[in-house]
Formats: C-alpha cells, sequence, structure tokens
C-alpha cells in the first residue's frame, strides 16, 4: 500500500501533447478512476505510472520515493490489461507463479500463494489449463490473480473489463470493488464506461484532451459536473442540455421557462438530469414540446420530447402512454437541480 | 450442368502444359530409376533392373560423400541462418527510420541470384585480389595469402556463409511478421512481474515464436537441400568433392558421366527425403493452425 503522486507530470510525443502538465494525489488505499472518452491520455498516464512509458517532464513518486528512472519491476506495482496480457505458453498457475519465480520466492512458498490466490478468484480448478482454453472471463481472473499474488504496493488496470460482454462485466465489477475492499490496496483504474467509474471509484479524475477537467467524488461529480463535458460524459441517459438565455431571474428557451438564480446574461446552457424531470398532463408546465419517442426500459420509460431543435429527455414510469407527434408537458421534481453553464467556456456558472 | 462442362473445358490447356512439363518427366524419371541408361551407349532408355540402382546408391562412395557433405550443409546453414535471423529481427522489430532503413536495405542480399553470389564470393574470396581475402588479411596479419577455397573445410564454411548471407534476410522478415503477431502485453506484463531483458526474450518471446521458427527451420531444410547454384559458381564441388552436394552429384551422375538410370534414381531419393520433411512441415503448420483458433 502506497501513496501515488504525479508532480507537474507532462507526456509529449513530438509536437502533441498527450498528457498535459498536471499534478495528481493518489491517496493511499484509495480507488481512483481515470475516466474520459479515448485518445483523452488516460491510459498514457496510467503507463507513466507504470514506468512502460518515459515523461517528459515532472515527477512520479510513489510512497514517497520518486521512480522516475526506476524500470517497471523496481517500482513494486501490478498491473492487468485490456487484453489480459497473460502468457499463452504458461499453465493459468505458471502464469500466477511467474511473478513470484521472477522474484525468487522458494517454489513452496510460491505454491502456497498461487493456491490462495487461485482460491480467492475461484480458479482452483482451472490450474491445468492453457489460457486459450478459458472464457474471457476466467482469462480476466488469471490476469487478477497474477496480478494480486505478489500484494504490490499499487493494482494498476487498464480497461480491465472492456473485453467482456455487459453481463460478465457487471459481476467482475463487483468482484473488483470487492477485492478491492479486502485487500485494500491503491489502485488506479483506467475506463471510458461512466458507470464502471461511478460503481467502483472512491474518486474519479475525470480527463479530456491531456487534461483532468474535474476531480472528486462519483457523487460529487454526478450532482455538480464542472462543465458541459463532463456534464454529458456522467449519467445515463446524458443530462439535458439547452441553449438558452437568463432574464429577470428567469432561464428561457423554446418552449422552456423556469426560475433560475442568475444575473442576467445570454449564452447560458441549462443542464437538467432526465431522472429530475416528471410528466406532467398541464398545458402550463415549464417545459413544452412535442413527443419524439417513447423507449421502455423495464423499470422506466425515457420520454424524448422535441422543441424546435433542441430534445428533453426524461425518465417516466413504466406505464406512460401517449401518442407519438402530440404536445407533451415537463415538469422538474421536487427539489431537483438546475445546472448551468456558460456556453462559450463550459464552464460552470452557479456554485 | 453445362457450366460445369465449360469450366472443364476451360482447364485443359493449363493442364495440358502441367502434364507436359512436370508430370510427364517426373514419371520418366520415376521408370527411368528402375532402368539401365548409359547415355554414352544408348539412345534410348536399357533393360529394367529392379531396384539395383537404388541399391547401388546405398554402397557407392560418390553419392555416400554427398550424402555427408549435404547434411553438414544443412545442419549448419539452417542453424545459423535461424539464430541469425531471430537475433536480427528482435533487433528490428522497433519502429524507427534506421530500423526501417535497415530493412529496406536487408532485402538486397535476397534479391540477387544464387549463382552471382556464388562468382561474387569466389572474386571476393581470392587470396590475390579478393576483397575479403585481403581484409582479413590486413586485420589478422597471420590469415595473408590463405588460400581460402582451396582448403575443404574452409571452402565449406564460405559456402555456408553465401547461403547464410543470402538466406537470411528473408528469414528475418518471416520472424519479424512472427514477432509482430504477438501481443505486446506479454513482454510489459513480463517487465512489470520483473523480467529482466533476456529472460523477456527467452522466456516470453522465444516460447511464443516456435512455431514461426520451426516453419522458418523447415523451409530453410527444404532449400538447403536443394543447394546447387553456389556449388557451381563457387567451389566446383571442390577441392575434390568436399563440397559435393546431392543435387550437384547428382548433376554430375546424369550430366557429366551420362548414368541416367542411377542419376534418376538418387534424384528420387532426394525428393523422397523432401517429401518426408514437407509432409512434417504441413502435420505442423496444421497443427499450429489448431492451436491458434483453440
Amino acid at each position: 500500500m502506497a501513496e501515488v503522486r504525479l508532480v507537474d507530470i507532462e507526456k509529449r510525443y513530438g509536437s502533441f501533447v498527450a498528457v498535459a502538465k498536471q499534478s495528481l494525489t493518489i491517496e493511499n488505499g484509495e480507488f481512483l478512476v481515470l475516466l474520459g472518452p479515448s485518445g483523452c491520455g488516460k491510459t498514457t498516464t496510467m503507463r507513466m505510472i507504470a514506468g512502460l512509458e518515459e515523461i517528459t517532464a515532472g515527477d512520479i513518486l510513489i510512497a514517497g520515493e520518486r521512480v522516475n528512472d526506476k524500470p517497471p519491476k523496481d517500482r513494486d506495482i501490478a498491473m492487468v490489461f485490456q487484453n489480459y496480457g497473460l502468457y499463452p505458453h504458461m499453465t493459468v498457475g505458471q502464469n500466477i507463479e511467474y511473478p513470484l519465480k521472477l522474484r525468487g520466492v522458494n517454489k513452496a512458498t510460491r505454491q502456497q500463494q498461487v493456491q490462495d490466490t487461485a482460491a480467492k478468484v475461484e480458479l482452483d480448478a482451472l490450474l491445468g489449463r492453457r489460457p486459450s482454453e478459458l472464457s474471457g472471463g476466467q482469462r480476466q481472473r488469471v490476469a487478477l490473480a497474477r496480478a494480486i499474488v505478489r500484494t504490490p504496493k499499487i493494482f494498476l488496470m487498464d480497461e480491465p473489463l472492456s473485453n467482456l460482454d455487459a453481463k460478465l462485466r457487471v459481476t467482475m465489477r463487483a468482484e473488483l470493488k470487492h477485492l478491492h475492499h479486502e485487500l485494500g490496496v491503491t489502485t488506479v483504474y483506467v475506463t471510458h464506461d461512466q458507470m464502471e467509474a461511478m460503481t467502483l471509484a472512491s474518486r474519479v479524475a475525470v480527463m479530456r484532451e491531456g487534461r483532468i477537467v474535474q476531480l472528486d467524488t462519483p457523487r460529487k461529480i454526478y450532482a455538480e459536473p464542472a462543465d458541459l463535458f463532463v456534464a454529458g460524459f456522467i449519467g445515463s441517459p446524458s443530462m439535458n442540455l439547452v441553449n438558452g438565455s437568463v432574464t429577470a431571474g428567469r432561464f428561457r428557451a423554446e418552449g422552456i421557462d423556469v426560475p433560475v438564480d442568475l444575473p442576467d446574461r445570454d449564452s447560458v446552457v441549462l443542464g437538467i438530469r432526465p431522472e429530475e424531470l416528471d410528466i406532467a398532463t398541464d398545458s402550463s408546465a415549464p417545459v413544452a414540446g412535442k413527443l419524439y419517442a417513447l423507449e421502455l426500459t423495464g423499470d422506466s420509460t425515457l420520454v424524448t420530447m422535441r422543441m424546435g431543435k433542441t430534445s428533453v429527455c426524461a425518465r417516466g414510469p413504466a406505464d406512460f402512454e401517449a401518442a407519438i407527434n402530440e404536445p407533451c408537458y415537463l415538469t422538474p421534481k421536487a427539489g431537483a437541480r438546475f445546472h448551468l453553464f456558460d456556453r462559450n467556456s463550459g464552464q460552470r456558472l452557479d456554485g | 450442368m453445362k457450366e460445369r462442362t465449360l469450366s472443364y473445358t476451360l482447364m485443359v490447356p493449363a493442364f495440358l502444359i502441367v502434364l507436359a512439363t512436370t508430370l510427364y518427366p517426373l514419371a520418366y524419371s520415376f521408370v527411368t530409376s528402375f532402368r539401365e541408361w548409359d547415355l554414352t551407349k544408348q539412345r534410348r532408355p536399357g533393360d529394367f533392373v529392379g531396384i539395383e540402382n537404388y541399391v547401388h546408391a546405398a554402397s557407392e562412395s560418390g553419392f555416400q560423400n554427398s550424402l555427408w557433405v549435404t547434411t553438414i550443409f544443412v545442419v549448419t546453414s539452417v542453424i545459423v541462418t535461424v539464430v541469425l535471423a531471430m537475433s536480427l529481427a528482435l533487433l528490428l522489430r522497433r519502429e524507427g527510420r534506421l530500423h526501417t532503413f535497415t530493412r529496406i536495405i536487408l532485402i538486397l542480399p535476397f534479391a540477387m541470384s544464387p549463382a552471382l553470389i556464388g562468382v561474387s564470393y569466389r572474386f571476393m574470396f581470392n587470396p590475390e585480389f579478393g576483397v575479403l581475402a585481403k581484409g582479413i588479411g590486413a586485420i589478422f596479419p597471420a590469415l595473408e595469402g590463405t588460400p581460402w577455397l582451396a582448403s575443404p573445410d574452409l571452402a565449406m564454411a564460405i559456402l555456408v556463409i553465401t547461403d547464410v548471407w543470402h538466406w537470411t534476410p528473408y528469414m528475418t522478415f518471416m520472424c519479424l511478421g512472427g514477432l509482430a503477431s504477438i501481443p505486446r502485453e506479454t513482454e510489459e506484463a513480463a517487465r512489470i512481474d520483473g523480467a529482466s531483458n533476456l529472460r523477456i526474450i527467452f522466456g516470453i518471446i522465444l516460447p511464443q515464436m516456435k512455431g514461426v521458427l520451426m516453419v522458418t527451420a523447415v523451409l530453410k531444410t527444404i532449400f538447403a537441400l536443394k543447394m546447387f547454384d553456389q556449388v557451381v559458381t563457387l567451389t566446383g564441388g571442390g577441392p575434390g568433392t568436399s563440397t559435393e552436394t546431392m543435387a550437384f552429384f547428382i548433376f554430375n551422375v546424369g550430366f557429366k558421366w551420362f548414368d541416367m538410370g542411377y542419376a534418376s534414381a538418387l534424384a528420387w531419393i532426394l525428393t523422397a527425403i523432401m517429401m518426408i520433411i514437407s509432409a512434417w512441415y504441413v502435420r505442423m503448420l496444421l497443427s499450429e493452425r489448431k492451436m491458434a483458433t483453440a
């Protein structure tokens, strides 16, 4: 277990900036998720911590020790790769054993540790198999077992669940969370899946174009996105974002008129989450438009309506039914939160 | 039905050409191998002698010698080529301008005709004016004036060198292809797990290259078994019979001594050896494929 500190680190490939100069401290025992779309620099950041990628500038400290010039093997880390990175010519048992063997652990201890670890991730029956004989989920478990077998200071996980099917991903997510709880090892986890980030993280660092745009707890990121990018990225279905202006304490746009606490200004984007809107019957409701689509998700119905060029989505009851293209009204739920952003800078305007 | 007839009809010319240029000569040589046929005495093949030509091969010293020469040549040239090709591939697999440039010029030896390689090396190892002979003499004065191609062992060594020089580039490309198919993560995982560079090569990369290396070695073996061009232009089989490979010996039996029956029998022995190796190669390829899809 250890704290990881990235101090003014930067990564450039020629003139292209992959990771912009910035600092980040990952607390001891924390589960930090680097979240962002592909090409945002999250994997590069992780690979720099691992020592697989040289840093252009700055320092990386693991447990207070500067590791810039240390090769990966001397950083006491373990990594789980998106494509598992298993050794195809070794059996499951040999795969798990390999890091111990390289570190000169004696055979008896090695075999004991392999057994214990395999039991932890339910692989004990498969130790003699080759990776090619395993399913995706089993392979991912082997990769996990190989990472945890020697209890490193830091776990690095690079999109470990993205090659699994949706159902298995949910199961493995829970297993990962439980494992982190049990081992308490500082973990850095890279993903582009906001659901994974929300469910697993102690803190999430949302990245965009090589920069961390928001670093906060999942709850805070959901409740108070720092800018338009985070607002649109977190949540499913994503937050409704409507362009308009504020005059006399009211936000107005085509089909929308709601009270807000902001001085008069133009180029404002109002954000409200679909789950904070209710379907109304009354034509005086603050959001009015035409019904565009109904999508039943099982426990609820996603209601999309259009006002001119903008569309707004609400999560309604599962039994809601209405005719497409007919007038439709929405009203914010009691206690619903409006998020206001500057359209040009994208920055949050209210507290 | 009509379309089928048409397609067979269209194939007839190609079949006739293959029949005339490949199948008929093959069958003819197979039949000849069981007959006596001294071209200096008879214009047409003589009597059937059963397996006499084959029995003769088992005891005749010229053929025994060529079998031994070929074995030494094949074993050394295959080992050196494969080791060198794999090492070069490991050096060249990274991306970069210098790497790309080296890969391009690496093509050149392979683009040269084997007969010309023999001629060039004969000149280069000429003790009077050869650039290599003189160069070696300049670095090691004790070797100045060594008659390279006049010593049986040295001549064989030079024959192997020319062959390795010719084939290593091609085999390097095969190894580069194999290396490219190894997932980068396995190497990175090993690096994080604590493996040294040597350990990564021997413990992680080479085991994954097993299939490619086997294929490379078998192909090189088949090519080396046919060694003929450089023998003709570099050593002429000499000094003495020290570099007389099987292909070269068979050529001599047939077209110098005109013993067509015996030459055919020897050619079929060489073919049999190659077919055994090819069959093994195909079986290996199939099992590799099975492993890859598993």
